[in-house]
């Protein structure tokens, strides 16, 4: 009775091993499916990042919007006297404590 | 005992036997283990190749010129999709799915012909072209039989100009010309790879349990170039190249201080050219080089700037030839000569010069060699030793033919004026910074050699300042700021021959003229509404710098500007005031006043005009202001000649010798002519010394 209760608990034993060895598989599988799955769906969206980027800086480069800007509005490029530079206020000094 | 015996053979035997299968696997699991799952792998993983992306370029301000996106291509498989349905269900799951195929391709553009392609059952296997954004395409690789393999696309940039520098990268990823061959090495990442499972009959699975390696992008290149003064120059490009009815033009803007290239434009009529044509194809640059000479021979005291040669009423034979002037005169000064651009004034002063001596002039300025920018095909221009000279060829060359330079190799000789007598390296890289973001190189200035002294580069840009206030090149000039510039009309070859009415006109200006901060350099190929460069190119610099002052980023230190900024006159009182750009008043009276005392203020080192209270009145007199608000004031660069050892020479060919000494900064002094190996140099190879020595060059006996 002894020996057969030792035997039992054995594999019992190799049992919950075994299940616990294969739920860790099964699920480290799922969890790595799933770490694919958002590494391209996060790929998928850098990729539409970049172009939506390419799209905003197309629409906004100086080359279109100077165009579109004097064709429907009007507008000019100002000559150098209509352009102030301010010229920086001297540094004043700062006087020694003592 | 016999049947104790008999027990004991058979469980010693299959004791025996156990542990032969214990010890061969223990020689298979253990000992010979890893030459086994090499095998395994072999055989059961498959890796696919995952490309890596090309590291990005930017401009000096961080904006994004040209990068790579990671994009996805199309393989369907039709009878895969429709899958041999038996079951009316299973039928109608088929045509949704073919429907689905059919209308996610059409809605990202896929050609009918191959969305047919796409759906035809009775094809196995179709390889749609062109690449597509995964988010797009998502709806369509769900599907069965639908597959898609990772593509990088390089996105070019927005502009011509840019394109042609930047150069291509094929659907590859390989380059093709341009920044992008030349910095492959630092553009291009590390491959990667992503591993499936393969069984028996070679279908692939994903698995987690096998791991790729990860694609290591490539570095991030900045340019110098600034990209609103790259826009700036090439719409003036584009609208002079129209408006003169020219066949193409080059465009360079170069930091003086630095000797950074922020702006290259270059159009050409023929569509088949790709490149920046500013460096790689040099010219004829015509009276543009007339300033070397007046500053070679006031740096060797062979002449004063007042001092006057014949002018000859503007017509001159000399050596069978005739040599004329647009501007006629019966005298000159040598400041007149290079403000009136005067042909028989300038040869007349480069008879001073021995051939030699002119040949190392020009060859002090740079021409004739590359400047090292790296650029595939630059050109090295055409600067032939005097032994190859005719008589005539002096004064060609004084006059600017005879010779041929890159824009790049000119703008490069010029910012040696603007900076006080520097030759600088030019640049295109800023920075080079790795994945991880740590910097792997950054630009320092280099000198490559002195080539005029301080107070020299001070006196030519006072007569190139005379230019512009009253001479070949008015129509460069500002109301409120002083430009220095000097204009170029050159004929053009045609397979080696001149051609009439056919010319290169050409403007060089230093912005603003006390302080240069840009080098700009503007030529028009054949135009044919006007063929001088201070009608044709020199407004196109003027163009382009009211627009730098416009513009909040254009690569300009307005705290250093508005010391340089000068008042208008005020305007008669009769005059009404205007506010358009085109009408603003030139105000004559002051502008020969300037004209007058520009040289002579400029001989002494100062502006000829302070600033004063310009806001105030310039809105009073109705105007329409533009502020800006300053920066932080820009630290300019140190002003030292970097020290370098002299190389090693000996042995090699005179010629070859020269060449490198040369290309390491130093001037050359050869102790006989002749051909034969160098065999020594003085001071010895691997001296420190600083840039522009003269090294004695000894011929081996």
């Amino acid at each position: 009775m002894r020996g057969r209760g030792i035997v039992a608990l054995v594999l019992v034993g190799f049992v919950l091993v075994a299940t616990g060895v294969i739920w860790r598989r099964s699920y480290g599988t799922l969890r790595a499916r799933e770490q694919s799955a958002l590494e391209q769906a996060r790929s998928a969206l850098e990729a539409e990042r970049a172009k939506l980027d390419g799209d905003i800086r197309d629409a906004a480069s100086r080359s279109r919007l100077a165009r579109v800007a004097e064709e429907r509005l009007n507008m000019r490029i100002p000559s150098d006297s209509q352009v102030f530079v301010v010229a920086r206020p001297p540094r004043r000094t700062t006087r020694d404590p003592h | 005992m016999i049947r104790t015996s008999r027990v004991g053979l058979v469980h010693g035997a299959f004791l025996a036997f156990a542990l032969l299968l214990v010890g061969r696997a223990a020689k298979v699991q253990l000992y010979d283990g890893a030459t086994w799952r090499a095998r395994a792998t072999r055989q059961q993983v498959a890796d696919s190749p995952l490309p890596a992306p090309r590291g990005r370029i930017l401009d000096a301000s961080g904006n994004v010129l040209v990068e790579s996106r990671q994009l996805v291509k199309l393989q369907i498989a039709p009878k895969e999709v429709w899958g041999a349905p038996t079951k009316p269900k299973a039928v109608d799951a088929a045509r949704v799915r073919l429907q689905t195929v059919a209308r996610v391709l059409a809605r990202v553009g896929v050609s009918s012909e191959w969305a047919r392609k796409a759906v035809d059952t009775t094809d196995k296997w179709v390889e749609l072209p062109g690449t597509y954004l995964a988010s797009d395409v998502q709806e369509l690789v769900a599907v069965r039989g639908v597959h898609s393999t990772p593509a990088i696309e390089r996105v070019p940039p927005a502009t011509d100009g840019l394109r042609r520098l930047v150069g291509r990268a094929d659907e590859n990823g390989e380059p093709v010309d341009g920044l992008e061959k030349s910095l492959d090495a630092l553009l291009r990442g590390t491959r990667g790879t992503t591993a499936e499972l393969r069984d028996a009959k070679g279908h692939r699975y994903d698995s987690p349990g096998v791991e790729g390696t990860a694609a290591r992008p490539g570095h991030t290149v900045v340019l110098t170039i600034n990209q609103q003064l790259q826009d700036i120059a090439e719409r003036a490009l584009d609208d002079a190249v129209r408006g003169m009815g020219a066949k193409g033009g080059d465009i360079v803007v170069l930091d003086p201080s630095s000797g950074e290239v922020r702006a290259m434009a270059s159009r050409r009529a023929d569509q088949r050219s790709t490149v920046a044509t500013a460096l790689t194809e040099p010219y004829e640059p015509g009276s543009t080089l007339k300033p070397f000479t007046a500053a070679r021979l006031l740096d060797l005291h062979r002449a004063r700037v007042d001092e006057v040669v014949n002018a000859y009423g503007g017509k001159w034979d000399y050596n069978g030839r005739t040599i004329e002037d647009d501007h006629k005169g019966t005298s000159f000064t040598l400041a007149q000569v290079i403000q009136y651009s005067s042909n028989i004034g300038i040869v007349q002063f480069a008879q001073r010069f021995t051939p030699r001596e002119q040949f190392e002039l020009m060859r002090d300025m740079g021409f004739g060699m590359q400047t090292g920018l790296p650029y595939p095909g630059e050109s090295p221009g055409r600067l032939v030793a005097p032994k190859g000279w005719d008589k005539l060829t002096p004064a060609s060359m004084a006059m600017g033919y005879a010779i041929t330079v890159t824009p790049l190799q000119l703008a490069t000789a010029y910012a040696a004026i603007a900076n006080g007598g520097e030759l600088l390296e030019p640049a295109i890289v800023k920075e080079v910074r790795a994945s991880d973001g740590t910097v792997q190189y950054s630009h320092t200035r280099r000198v490559v050699r002195r080539v005029m002294t301080e107070e020299t580069a001070r006196t030519v840009r006072g007569l190139l300042r005379s230019v512009v206030e009253g001479g070949t090149a008015e129509q460069a000039n500002l109301a409120t700021f002083d430009i220095a510039g000097k204009t170029g009309t050159a004929k053009r070859t045609v397979h080696g021959k001149y051609v009439n009415g056919s010319y290169t006109a050409s403007f060089v200006g230093l912005f603003p003229a006390d302080k240069p901060q840009v080098v700009i350099l503007v030529k028009l190929d054949d135009p044919s509404k006007s063929i001088y460069g201070g009608k044709a190119a020199a407004p196109v610099s003027k163009t382009i710098i009211q627009a730098m002052l416009a513009s909040r980023d254009a690569s300009l230190d307005r705290a250093e500007l508005a010391s340089s900024r000068i008042t208008p006159a005020p305007k008669p009182a009769s005059a009404t005031p205007v506010a358009t750009a085109a009408a603003t008043p030139t105000a004559p009276v002051a502008r020969s006043d300037r004209a007058a005392q520009a040289f002579a203020s400029s001989a002494n080192g100062d502006s000829a005009f302070e600033g004063g209270d310009t806001l105030v009145r310039s809105v009073a007199s109705g105007s329409v202001p533009f502020v800006f608000r300053l920066g932080e004031a820009k630290k300019a660069p140190p002003a030292v000649v970097a020290a370098r050892a002299v190389p090693s020479v000996r042995g090699l060919p005179l010629r070859r010798a020269v060449y490198a000494l040369h290309r390491a900064g130093f001037r050359v002094s050869l102790d006989a002519s002749g051909v034969g190996d160098a065999a020594a140099t003085s001071p010895d190879a691997g001296t420190v010394a600083p840039a522009g020595t003269t090294v004695h060059l000894m011929r081996a006996p």
